[in-house]
């Protein structure tokens, strides 16, 4: 049990060391330049090309895990099976039409597919997807709006001095979007570049540097030790 | 049921909001549109790129967010091939590559010549392969999404690095694909960066644009709409009609928070004498 602590401890230490150094590696390149003796820059664009291989085999076990979870909710009649069935079909359906005819087609000039099928493709993967996909998913979009306006209607109360000025700089900003503020009062429009530009913009700010701070942070700290889970 | 029920009932105010959306739309109403100052700054940026300049347009979007981003796409598209600039469409979300087909689709190409003057690389897989860019597209595109070799393309032998553009277009449905373009884009290499962004978004922009990192923000259909004045192409990408329906439709659900405050002051005051 000791032993394998030990060997445990041993890997992690490994890993530990590369963690650390690639993470040093791309900060150094990030900031400073080094073209002699050893070209950095290329080196690291080089490393580029080996994690974006990296990352697309991870894409690829994401879907063949999607794969097996749903044909296992098929298999055993999981109560949202049909559902499983429905999701395997669309996507190894627009998988299939999208590798023959799309921009993330195999061979868009027909060498190896007979162009007569990828003419006869085209249209159907068209339909599906500018006019099926683009409007279920705009439509689910533009569902907000039904629930801003029902929203809006309940709870923007005037409760707090907070509340009430949350809702002010809301409404202001939302009439300022319109161009039909602007033909009743060119002034909406100015408050709304104002709350944008200076109030919004300061709390913004400290979202950003307190979010990076802690990005800054976090990955010092698992530069330096990898939390192994233990 | 009684008449209170019915008037705060979620669905008389859905049954409403899809009359005031659509009556204008259906009546082909018309407003005339002032144009922002984030809108004019991305146009003024755009007419005044040299000549033989490269513009990377960035498709960072889904199909949900059509309504909002498409529009904005389509009416800079459209003026760049109306400006000497040769043009680069990319994608960082999986749907991008099929929205910049649809964009060239509608667009006027003038004398602009595939290969030449604009090309599709395709979808960036991921934010390593934005970094990789900057110093050589054709190790990470080796093909377009036309399946010519990416190097026997003339824009790209004049143009294989992507921190050699005047301009990155990045329309962002999230922030995420912008902040990547700023990070290693713009603050490494001085790219120029213009973001394309939805009203939502944009609020979360603006930091940005007030530091001079973005030389411009597109906010919203109505930027779009913006952009066909400025174009004087109005109605190449049906903002500028939606413009009627947006105004009614904000209208309205300020009307609704009105009507909602007055219930509720009403209502403590009933309270408060009882």
């Amino acid at each position: 049990m000791a032993s394998n602590k030990a060997k445990r401890t041993r890997g992690e230490l490994a890993l530990q060391v590369i963690i650390f150094s690639l993470g040093f590696f791309y900060a150094f390149v990030y900031y400073v330049r080094v073209s002699e003796p050893v070209d950095l820059q290329a080196l690291s664009d080089q490393l580029f090309a080996y994690l974006t291989a990296m990352l697309t085999v991870a894409f690829g076990v994401g879907f063949f895990n999607l794969t097996r979870v749903h044909l296992n909710n098929v298999k055993l009649k999981r109560p949202v099976w049909k559902f499983s069935v429905i999701l395997l079909a669309a996507m190894y359906g627009m998988t299939v039409l999208s590798m023959i005819s799309s921009p993330f087609a195999v061979d868009p000039q027909g060498f190896a597919i007979p162009r007569a099928l990828i003419a006869f493709i085209d249209p159907i993967w068209e339909f599906l997807y500018y006019k099926v996909l683009v409007s279920i998913n705009a439509t689910i979009f533009s569902l907000l709006a039904f629930y801003i306006a029902s929203a809006a209607y309940r709870a923007f109360k005037l409760r707090t001095f907070e509340s009430t000025l949350l809702l002010a700089a809301g409404i202001l900003v939302l009439i300022g979007q319109t161009p039909i503020a602007d033909l009743v009062w060119p002034g909406f429009g100015a408050i709304r570049d104002w709350i944008l530009s200076y109030p919004n913009t300061a709390g913004q700010r400290g979202v950003y540097l307190g979010a990076a701070l802690s990005i800054l942070l976090f990955t010092a700290r698992r530069m330096i030790r990898y939390s192994w889970g233990r | 049921m009684n008449r209170s029920q019915i008037a705060s009932d979620p669905r008389t105010i859905y049954a409403l909001l899809i009359l005031v959306i659509t009556l204008p739309i259906l009546t082909h109403a018309v407003l005339p549109v002032p144009v922002s100052d984030t809108t004019r700054a991305v146009y003024d940026f755009i007419e005044i790129l040299p000549e033989n300049s490269l513009v990377v347009l960035s498709f960072d979007y889904s199909t949900a967010t059509v309504p909002e981003l498409h529009p904005q796409a389509i009416v800079v598209t459209q003026h760049l091939f109306t400006r000497p600039v040769k043009i680069l469409f990319v994608a960082q979300w999986a749907d991008g590559p099929a929205l910049a087909d649809a964009v060239l689709d509608v667009v006027d190409h003038g004398d602009r010549k595939y290969g030449a003057d604009y090309a599709t690389l395709g979808y960036i897989p991921n934010t390593a392969t934005l970094i990789g860019m900057t110093a050589n597209i054709a190790k990470f595109f080796p093909v377009d999404t036309r399946g010519n070799p990416i190097d026997t393309l003339p824009i790209i032998k004049e143009f294989n690095a992507g921190r050699l553009a005047s301009l990155v277009v990045c329309f962002a449905a999230s922030e995420d694909t912008l902040s990547a373009y700023l990070q290693y884009w713009q603050a490494q290499f001085n790219v120029p960066i213009a973001a394309g962004a939805t009203a939502v978004a944009a609020p979360g922009y603006m930091p940005f644009y007030n530091s001079h990192q973005l030389v411009g923000i597109l906010v919203s259909m109505r930027a779009a709409a913006e952009y066909e004045v400025l174009i004087n192409r109005v109605g190449l990408s049906g903002a500028t009609s939606a413009m009627v329906s947006q105004s009614t439709s904000h209208v309205f659900i300020v009307a609704m928070v009105v009507l909602g405050n007055a219930a509720y002051i009403a209502r403590r005051r009933k309270a408060g004498a009882a």
